[in-house]
């Protein structure tokens, strides 16, 4: 694997009150999408305001593009960055803005315009370009503000929820982007609380919660770890005495029989294969026995689940320094 | 530097193509004639026909003597005498309500004798006419008086011959070309411009922050660019605006000084004071333009980080109010700087450095200010600007990010610290 594109190494920082993100560490490879993803509240902004130098940390550092002590500042021009709060200035003209936020990233006025055109041409936005941001409708606000992100061809691009409040096209306008940016070698790093999403896109994702990380690393990897404990069975015709299989409490934590069709949680430490003999030998006909790779939800509910209604308390965005 | 460059850029470009700066631009020369033009029209009509009336109380014959003279002394004055008697006051009161007299003017023997007089008319507000009526009843008493004694006629003539000084403003051991009045309305002038430029062109600054804060752009910018490097080029980008408004203003006013000259020599009667724009020397403008750089410095810094520490349009223009009337304490003292620019007060007010900016060019426009004065205060000015800018760069920095409640004096103090 090459030079991790985001090391973010043993970070901390704190607010009035409460600890944000507590030594929180996560390796982002180049080319990859990498999902963080964490309750409200669980220091995802934070983090990634810290990778953008918003924040300067307590205690770690944060690597980008292998540059000891280069944060996202001195690389702005490589990085596209979406806020979470999003905004624009409502006054200016749409091409304006687009190339103003360009060069303030340090690419150079005529490119800018040039790339700015393209994109707003691409997005359908063409006969916009003049208009004032504020005459906009929301969704295409929203694209004004994706092209703002991408307009200077950045190598590393950085979504902080980049789904919330997004319309079901612009929703997929920046999935098939996403996907389209890690095709050219690009590396996505982005932040959401809904499952779906990370589960559909990510390569590796970090489940963080309380400012803590949780587990990270493949999808696949994190699924293998923490799934593989659910089975589907489905019987043809007489389930024999397979009912005293499943109300073994050593090999079956809970049991949803439907008759024909019984969907099991497994114990902690149970082999499924032993089930499977069981039932076998119980004299049940068996037509499926699958073993069912958990939703990346569940294990999200799983690993969070009893944190996440108080981490919703604690304000993501800090009040006070 | 090229980030900064392009936020002074967008500061100065979304800045120009605004209407509001169109209109003040234009306006702004428009409103100066316009206030002038009403001034002179409003002194006009004051110098208007009076209707009098002496009410005669003297037991010589002065009473008739004085109407006589002040009717010719001035000739808007149309003066009647009636004599004193029970009821004349009224009746000349009811006159005075009907509008058929201005006034009525008591006269009896106590007037030459221990200079007492009294007049009542609905004109008393006036000063051009109190003034006028008073000096000349000053000059005929003061003659009829000498003659009573027995002076010769053309002895108090001539004693009488008015004085016209003509004052002229020495500058550097050379005469400038400058009188009093042309001293006087420079100060003025100067005054009112920065106190307007710096004032109006701080909120500029003040509101840009805000608008960046609440719409969030804030953020995407804070991760390309330092929040100093933003400041830096807001405070730039604003300040080329007012100076850009600044030129318009000044030329154009230079310019409709000329004309305003060139009409008032052909038309006959004296020269309308308002329209002429004084000379000013280059020294006198080269402390204008220093004064007026760092003043805006100092201000739209600290502009900045009200803005910065607020949420809210409403809750900035309050916590402006302060830096406000700060501002106003030199722009409202110019008048007592002007009277004595060698004052204690004038010379502390050219030291501090937040009252400097206005008080120094005023200052100077009266009397040049010693050479290490100005360069003491010019050298606290600076040191304060810097100062400040790294104060309230801080928190502008820890400011921009935050939602919330507006900070107290202790937050403000930590957010220094700790950035």
């Amino acid at each position: 694997m090459s030079e991790a594109v985001v090391a973010v190494d043993h970070v901390t920082k704190r607010f009035a009150g409460h600890t944000a993100v507590d030594a929180l560490s996560i390796s982002v490879p180049s080319g990859v999408i990498y999902g963080l993803l964490g309750p409200n509240g669980a220091g995802k902004t934070t983090t990634i305001r810290m990778i953008m130098d918003i924040y300067e940390p307590d205690a770690g550092s944060v690597r980008l593009f292998g540059n000891a002590g280069g944060g996202g500042r001195a690389h702005s021009e490589r990085i596209g960055y979406l806020p979470e709060e999003r905004g624009l200035y409502p006054r200016m003209r749409v091409l304006d803005v687009l190339v103003f936020l360009a060069e303030a990233k340090g690419m150079q006025r005529r490119a800018a315009r040039t790339k700015a055109t393209e994109w707003l041409e691409r997005l359908g936005l063409a006969d916009w370009r003049l208009r004032k941001v504020s005459e906009l409708s929301k969704g295409m606000q929203q694209k004004v503000q994706f092209i703002s992100t991408i307009l200077h061809d950045p190598d590393l691009v950085i979504l902080d929820e980049p789904f919330s409040g997004l319309d079901p096209v612009n929703s997929q306008v920046l999935r098939d982007t996403v996907v389209d940016w890690r095709r050219r070698g690009k590396t996505i790093l982005f932040s959401t609380h809904i499952m779906e999403h990370a589960e559909k896109l990510c390569d590796q994702l970090c489940i963080i919660a309380r400012g803590k990380k949780l587990v990270d690393g493949l999808l696949s990897a994190v699924k293998q770890t923490h799934g593989g404990k659910h089975v589907t069975v489905a019987f043809d015709g007489a389930a024999g005495s397979a009912a005293s299989v499943l109300a073994d409490r050593r090999l079956v934590a809970k049991a949803d029989d439907y008759g024909h069709y019984a969907e099991l949680e497994l114990a902690a430490g149970a082999d499924p294969q032993e089930i499977l003999r069981g039932l076998v030998s119980a004299g049940a006909r068996l037509t499926k026995f699958e073993l069912v790779e958990p939703t990346l939800n569940k294990i999200f509910i799983d690993l969070v689940g009893p944190d996440a209604a108080r981490a919703a308390a604690v304000p993501e965005t800090p009040v006070r320094a | 530097m090229h980030k900064v460059w392009a936020v002074i850029r967008r500061e100065f470009v979304e800045r120009v193509r605004t209407r509001w700066f169109w209109i003040g631009t234009i306006l702004g020369p428009l409103l100066m004639v316009g206030i002038i033009g009403f001034q002179l029209l409003l002194a006009g009509r004051g110098a208007g026909v009076r209707r009098m009336t002496v009410v005669d109380g003297t037991t010589t014959e002065f009473g008739v003597w004085l109407t006589v003279q002040l009717q010719s002394a001035v000739p808007r004055f149309h003066v009647t005498r009636t004599a004193a008697g029970p009821g004349v006051a009224d009746t000349l009161m009811a006159q005075v309500e009907a509008k058929a007299i201005d006034g009525f003017l008591l006269v009896d023997d106590a007037m030459l004798d221990q200079g007492k007089a009294e007049y009542r008319g609905s004109n008393v507000s006036s000063v051009a006419d109190m003034e006028q009526l008073e000096s000349t009843l000053r000059r005929l008493v003061f003659a009829a008086r000498l003659e009573r004694r027995g002076i010769d006629t053309l002895v108090v003539q001539q004693a009488q011959i008015p004085i016209h000084l003509i004052q002229s403003k020495v500058s550097g051991g050379k005469l400038t070309g400058e009188s009093g009045r042309q001293s006087f309305f420079t100060g003025f002038g100067m005054a009112v411009l920065l106190f307007v430029v710096i004032l109006m062109y701080g909120v500029n600054v003040m509101s840009s922050v805000l608008e960046e804060k609440t719409t969030r752009v804030v953020e995407v910018l804070v991760s390309s660019l330092r929040p100093f490097q933003l400041m830096v080029g807001k405070v730039v980008g604003a300040g080329a605006v007012g100076l850009v408004q600044l030129t318009v203003w000044i030329g154009s006013a230079k310019v409709l000084g000329g004309v305003g000259q060139r009409l008032a020599s052909s038309t006959a009667g004296a020269t309308p004071v308002g329209f002429q724009f004084p000379h000013i020397p280059a020294a006198t403008f080269a402390v204008f333009a220093l004064y007026f750089l760092l003043g805006y410095f100092l201000y739209a810094a600290i502009y900045a980080a009200v803005g910065a520490m607020s949420n809210t349009e409403a809750e900035a223009r309050q916590a402006q109010v302060p830096v406000q009337l700060v501002l106003m304490i030199p722009y409202l003292s110019f008048f007592a700087i002007l009277n004595d620019p060698s004052s204690e007060l004038a010379v502390w007010m050219t030291l501090i450095p937040f009252w400097s900016p206005i008080a120094a060019p005023v200052r100077w426009g009266a009397r040049p200010i010693p050479p290490i004065e100005l360069a003491l205060s010019l050298v606290i000015l600076l040191a304060t600007v810097i100062g400040v800018t790294w104060v309230a760069a801080r928190i502008y920095r820890v400011g921009i990010l935050m939602t919330g409640k507006r900070p107290n004096l202790k937050e403000l103090v930590r957010w220094v610290r700790a950035a």
